[in-house]
């Protein structure tokens, strides 16, 4: 008899290795060197905090310091999957159902896939308990076998918390205003950071250790604390996160994700304000062009995903930045640099859904504009207006927001605020176009979660979108050198002379690369995945 | 001693969505051993019906009993009888052919010898064998359809769910397809088929039911169908209510 999670995995392993096949080699270099950088760098970190831990003279510090860290560890944990809007990997269950496996076994995968979203914290956590491991000072040093319960009691939570989310997602019109909720709560220490904490939170912080909860228990064993009602409480505490898990994940088997995004749906929905607003192109450009920008409009503003992102854009976009904006005496920008700031951060977080991979949203039905009579590079103008459309609409949004808070603004910061989008945008969108026909990736509109680009395209991120923001730094240097607005507008106006012919050469790029791979590009954008979704 | 319930049982099944009831009170029977031609027009309610049948989406209301077992409670015995060609794709693109049927087969619990000789069988027969190392993604419709037919029998179930098995397979493929599904049926098994080739349906079916709006509108022998001149055609087209003159169209 075959193991039905061998077979899983053994499926996924061969759906590794086929894609890698496909894209060869050089697919996997940057982002592995990305990987290595990241998982390395927290690597570092264990072994510091291994170091530091493993001193005689820490175990005094550690009441305190220990049940705190561990908190942070279970806060990271459950949050960073949430806030990065990147579930890690996950059984696809709706391909898998239609097997006889029992339901427990898929829940076994599902916590070991869990284990993809959070190996910083493994890293941590092992760093840690290594170092308390070799502390000549701790009594009893088989305390730190209470990190396993701990990483269980994290994996299952994850599992069940996950599943929760998923099914929130999966709800029209609410999945957009549950993960602006979760995102806007994680802005709450940089809130702290300007109010200050609260007496109440000050009290939980130190009394930590006194407290029945995991990661304390965790910590009081971990120190040398051997006592059974600590065991006690950190296997309750685990046994209860198999529940929940367990509880979560069968909701989730029985789920109807189609019944509940009928909920809220009304037949013969009408609303001509918005009908309107659609046929705007119309009266500034001519067919086809009109219509496709029509078309990007509606299905943009139908797709839950970019809502979101838009959404985040003047919202935790603006939150995130608050500690900078708020603090006396100046942060590192002059306050009236801050609204270009927060700008800025609103066209990263839109490159994701509008720039990077324009075809990902229309998947195979891309096919059709290779068929319609009109050169391909009507449909890049076409989907790149609509995106400054969009691009001009959060950047009023932002102004709004700024406004409502009477935060410094004038009309002249505001025009700056639009100048340097614009500007920034021209580069994104020259970048956007040839990645797009470079690193093609299908996307579901339907997730509101999830990369919406190419693992490669994401590790060469980091360094495209320092590039495209060099002419804006360069402005901004000018204004600080030659203190004028008017070297900064001048520069402004370089630059996005500079970005309209990079957008140019770009496009012609594009261009060229997608006559000649228009197959291959076809056949990515109608892919689907491997038994264990990636996201 | 051989089971005498039917292979599949249905009982005021409804599947509600919104305001809409996508199946609306389906009581049907299909007898062992039969090949049943489930038919209507385009969002009717078939794909739906079969996703309840096979767990895949729970019913708002009704009962299903499968080969005797009801659904969900016996979800997994069930589901080990069953060979199931969806409608949508539930194929994994970065598998070779050979890669998925073996796959399926260690899912239904073969053993991965049994699994993988039974993959390289398959492949031979759907004629998917040209090129070992092409991926499901770089398959046609039609090839895709063969691989999930293939996939679908690879357990040897006892009773298959089969939504548009023929579309987009070549004439060819079409033939060696029925012809399997034929002699399914002569050592016993149940064919459960929606297809919009009523030609097909015509051709092979024992017994067709006809679903309109979610509701059941005629369950016959296709033998019954055919006194007259009357094809499935004539009959189905009568029966949703499909029959209108052709609006001329000044711009045509």
């Amino acid at each position: 008899m075959s193991d039905p999670i061998l077979a899983i995995l053994w499926a996924q392993w061969r759906t590794l290795l086929n894609f890698r096949r496909g894209h060869g080699m050089g697919s996997f270099v940057l982002p592995a060197l990305a990987i290595l950088a990241w998982y390395g760098t927290w690597a570092m970190l264990a072994v510091t905090i291994g170091f530091f831990v493993s001193q005689p003279g820490v175990r005094r510090m550690l009441p305190l310091v220990l049940p705190n860290g561990l908190l942070a560890v279970f806060v990271y944990w459950q949050l960073t999957p949430l806030l990065t809007a990147s579930m890690g990997a996950s059984i696809d269950l709706r391909k898998l159902l239609v097997f006889p496996i029992p339901a427990r076994r898929l829940f076994e995968v599902e916590v070991l896939l869990r284990l993809s979203t959070c190996i910083e914290m493994m890293l941590l956590v092992s760093g840690l308990a290594a170092g308390l491991l070799v502390n000549p000072a701790l009594p009893h040093r088989n305390g730190t076998l209470a990190f396993l319960p701990f990483i269980v009691f994290n994996l299952l939570v994850s599992a069940g918390l996950r599943n929760q989310m998923e099914r929130w997602m999966a709800r029209r019109r609410v999945r957009e205003l549950i993960v602006l909720f979760v995102l806007l709560a994680a802005a709450v220490p940089q809130l702290l950071f300007v109010t200050g904490v609260p007496g109440p939170l000050r009290w939980f912080v130190s009394a930590q250790a006194q407290m029945w909860w995991p990661w304390s228990a965790t910590a009081r064993l971990a120190s040398g604390e051997g006592t059974a009602a600590l065991w006690l409480v950190l296997l309750g505490w685990t046994i209860a996160a198999l529940f929940f898990g367990r509880w979560q994940f069968a909701r989730s088997l029985r789920f109807d994700a189609a019944a509940a995004e009928s909920r809220g749906r009304t037949s013969g929905e009408s609303r001509p304000w918005l009908d309107r607003l659609y046929r705007v192109p119309g009266m500034l450009f001519s067919d086809p062009l009109a219509v496709i920008i029509e078309k990007e409009l509606r299905s943009l503003l139908r797709t839950p995903r970019f809502r979101l992102v838009f959404l985040m854009g003047f919202t935790f976009g603006v939150i995130v930045f608050l500690p900078i904006i708020l603090r006396r005496g100046g942060g590192p920008l002059p306050p009236g640099d801050h609204l270009a700031m927060v700008s800025g951060y609103a066209l990263l977080l839109l490159g994701d859904v509008a720039f990077w991979n324009v075809f990902g949203f229309d998947r195979s039905a891309a096919q059709l504009y290779f068929l319609l009579p009109m050169p391909i590079s009507r449909v890049f103008a076409g989907k790149n207006i609509a995106a400054l459309f969009f691009v001009f609409l959060e950047i009023t949004a932002i102004i709004c927001v700024w406004a409502a808070f009477r935060m410094p603004l004038t009309a002249v910061k505001a025009a700056e605020a639009y100048a340097v989008a614009l500007t920034f945008s021209l580069y994104l969108l020259g970048a956007g176009n040839v990645s797009s026909v470079y690193y093609p990736r299908a996307i579901n509109p339907e997730r509101s979660t999830g990369a919406a680009s190419a693992g490669r395209l994401r590790a060469m991120l980091l360094l495209i979108y320092p590039a495209a923001a060099i002419p804006i730094l360069l402005a901004y240097g000018a204004r600080y050198a030659f203190e004028s607005d008017t070297a900064f507008w001048s520069v402004i106006a370089i630059a996005a002379a500079l970005g309209a012919a990079f957008y140019w050469v770009a496009l012609d790029s594009a261009l060229e690369r997608i006559e000649r791979n228009k197959d291959k590009i076809l056949r990515t954008l109608s892919e689907g995945e491997g038994p264990v979704r990636l996201s | 001693m051989e089971d005498a319930s039917p292979a599949i049982r249905v009982a005021d099944l409804r599947k509600i969505y919104g305001d809409k009831a996508a199946v609306d009170g389906l009581t049907l029977e299909v007898p062992r051993g039969c090949f049943f031609g489930f038919l209507g027009p385009n969002g009717a309610g078939k794909t739906t019906t079969i996703r309840m049948l096979i767990g895949l989406t729970p019913p708002s209301s009704g009962s299903i009993e499968l080969l005797g077992l009801p659904m969900p409670e016996q979800a997994l015995a069930i589901k080990r009888k069953i060979g199931l060609v969806p409608d949508e794709s539930l194929l994994f693109d970065r598998l070779t052919g050979a890669e998925f049927l073996e796959f399926v087969g260690r899912m239904y619990g073969l053993g991965r010898p049994v699994a993988k000789e039974r993959a390289r069988e398959l492949l031979n027969l759907f004629e998917l064998d040209g090129n070992p190392r092409q991926l499901i993604a770089e398959y046609s419709k039609g090839m895709r359809k063969r691989i999930a037919m293939a996939a679908s029998i690879i357990h040897r179930p006892e009773l298959f769910l089969m939504d548009e098995p023929f579309e987009g397979v070549d004439a060819v493929g079409a033939r060696m397809m029925k012809d399997l599904l034929l002699d399914q049926v002569r050592q016993g098994a149940t064919i459960f088929l929606t297809s919009h080739v009523l030609e097909v349906v015509e051709r092979l079916c024992d017994r067709v039911a006809i679903i309109h709006e979610g509701r059941l509108v005629m369950e016959s022998a296709i033998g019954e169908l055919r006194l007259g001149a009357d094809t499935l055609e004539d009959v189905f087209v009568r029966t949703v209510g499909g029959e209108r003159a052709i609006e001329k169209l000044d711009w045509l």
